[in-house]
């Protein structure tokens, strides 16, 4: 067998299931954001054009749940680079001894995101919610009824992201971690002889040099931020009144709840598009500028 | 006091605070644990308790009792070993061919698995239903199967091509001096090194399909549902319940993590590697 053919047959059977069962729906997810189809009956279908893009983008509610989508990403972001970085600074500061802390920090890694869900809004819910009573036992808040988190509008798109941070912060430590054991001791080294402080040799040198680490997390855990469906609605199915309403649930309540194929397609389309542009983007604003 | 001694002071200082900065992170999921273990009637008292009172195994009888999820436990299982057995079929001998065998489709196809991977699930997910629907696979745990497989089979790429890429070339060549054909070389000689990558990759396969919950939510409805499914389902079936509702979660997760716990140090690797690498 020539080497040629040896690589098509192994690579036949991954690329012809990829194909139909990705390739194909992607390609009839765009075929269908052309007509006005019902989810029930895929088979009666009018042509419309861009019509379903038109009323997509000059929706609302898709341009409200699309702006939560961007609060939440940033939101949770954020704070799991903060957490996972101070965890992962700290474990390389007690280095060899950080073994055990690491396995503990990996832990919440491999609860499935609906118990972390569930368990977040159990810790969170009304009258039972021990997290209040716990800020009241501190006396950061007068009575454990104070804080609504799930159920006032105004912050619940914040609120349900504690569980995604509670989630995944211990990624980003991993990661991170790992990164920071990369680095080479004697450029810490050096900026210490030079005169650099803790901050100065953080800022300066440890930063840089975790580019590509913090690229890698920020890519990867922001299109997961932004895709997230599961944890959010295992704690409020978008309620109240819609304010914790995500794209990707927008979608999915477009596609089965009112049945609308088309609309859903042409969202979940533009969605689709949005996502490969920003981790695109991410990938050579961050990434690429450490290889040059 | 010398410079030495402060040192020494701060180092137990910081570990005492890592530790227990670590420790009040798995509090969630301890209090989890706690609250399974309470009786039903102490789960949604006021004020609430982090310990029980009394410890009861009621909550857990309830939910073993049930009609729904002992089967939808059997359906996640077949599911995901399913899966994990497709995906590795699919997956090891295109990631051994794409480590190895550098050519431009061989870095196409790598790409296209990265670019799936950031698809998103509802967009992927709706025409899989259609597309389901069609081929009458609906509601089956074929069909669903099949859409844990399309993502999986990305991610048991990536890994797998990393662990490839480990292997030296001439291992395949001194297999093909004594006589094998490459397909034989790959099958007898190659896969036996790498059977470590190939158990993570398949750990990794199998928990994406267990932890899965949207596409079973949009594919199954009765026959085929999965655990997290009717645990999601305790809500609106029968109000809150919460003390079914965490026995069940227990049920679901603590498998996954008591395995995770005896493979850490592999599935830290696993998770890691490929981002520091890039």
């Amino acid at each position: 067998m020539t080497e040629r053919r040896f690589v098509y047959l192994m690579l036949a059977p991954a690329a012809l299931f990829l194909g139909l069962l990705v390739a194909y729906p992607v390609g009839l997810l765009v075929f269908n954001s052309f007509f006005t189809v019902e989810t029930i009956t895929p088979d009666v279908r009018e042509w419309v054009g861009f019509e379903n893009y038109i009323d997509a983008l000059t929706s609302s509610r898709i341009a409200d749940s699309a702006w939560r989508t961007v609060k939440y990403s940033v939101f949770a972001l954020g704070f799991e680079l903060i957490f996972g970085f101070c965890a992962a600074l700290l474990f390389s500061a007690i280095a060899e001894k950080s073994r055990w802390h690491r396995t503990i920090f990996a832990l919440p890694l491999m609860v499935p995101p609906i118990v972390a869900g569930l368990l977040w809004r159990f810790l969170l819910v009304g009258q039972i919610g021990i997290l209040n009573y716990g800020l009241a036992a501190i006396g950061l808040i007068d009575d454990p009824g104070d804080i609504r988190w799930l159920s006032d509008a105004d912050i619940v798109i914040y609120s349900v992201a504690f569980a995604d941070i509670w989630l995944t912060t211990s990624f980003v430590a991993l990661v991170a971690y790992a990164g920071l054991t990369n680095i080479p001791r004697d450029l810490i080294e050096a900026a210490r002889v030079d005169g650099a402080n803790a901050l100065k040799r953080f800022w300066h040198v440890t930063l840089p040099l975790l580019r590509p680490v913090i690229a890698v997390i920020i890519i990867v855990r922001g299109v997961d931020a932004a895709k997230t469906f599961d944890l959010i609605w295992i704690q409020t199915q978008g309620g109240p009144r819609n304010q914790s309403e995500v794209f990707s649930m927008n979608i999915y309540q477009r596609m089965v709840r009112f049945g609308d194929l088309g609309e859903a397609s042409a969202s979940a389309t533009l969605f689709l598009i949005v996502m490969l542009v920003l981790a695109g983007i991410a990938y050579w604003k961050i990434w690429r500028p450490s290889h040059d | 006091m010398t410079d030495a001694g402060n040192r020494d002071i701060g180092k137990v200082l910081i570990n005492a605070f890592a530790l227990l900065l670590v420790l009040s992170y798995a509090l969630p999921y301890v209090y989890l644990l706690m609250t399974s273990l309470k009786p039903a009637a102490d789960v949604q008292q006021i004020p609430p308790s982090f310990f029980p009172d009394r410890i009861s195994l009621e909550n857990f009888g309830e939910v073993l009792g049930s009609a729904t999820l002992p089967s939808a436990f059997a359906n996640s299982l077949i599911t995901a070993v399913l899966t994990t057995l497709l995906s590795l079929v699919l997956a090891v001998p295109a990631a051994y061919v794409a480590a190895q065998y550098r050519r431009r489709i061989t870095v196409l196809f790598l790409l296209f698995a990265l670019v799936t991977r950031m698809v998103p699930a509802v967009s992927l997910g709706v025409p899989l239903f259609q597309l389901l629907k069609t081929l009458g696979l609906l509601d089956t745990t074929t069909g669903l199967v099949l859409a844990h497989t399309s993502t999986a089979v990305p991610l048991a790429l990536l890994l797998m091509a990393a662990f490839f890429e480990g292997v030296p070339r001439e291992l395949e060549e001194a297999a093909r001096m004594d006589g094998c054909t490459r397909f034989q070389a790959f099958v007898k000689v190659v896969l036996p090194v790498m059977k470590s990558g190939i158990a993570i990759t398949a750990l990794f396969s199998f928990i994406a399909s267990w932890n899965e919950f949207l596409y079973a939510l949009l594919l199954t409805s009765e026959n085929s549902k999965t655990a997290p499914i009717v645990i999601a389902e305790y809500n609106s079936v029968y109000g809150l319940a919460w003390g079914p509702m965490t026995a069940a979660a227990v049920l679901y997760s603590l498998p996954v993590i008591i395995v995770t716990l005896a493979l850490q140090k592999q599935i830290i690797g696993g998770l890691t590697f490929g981002a520091v690498k890039g």
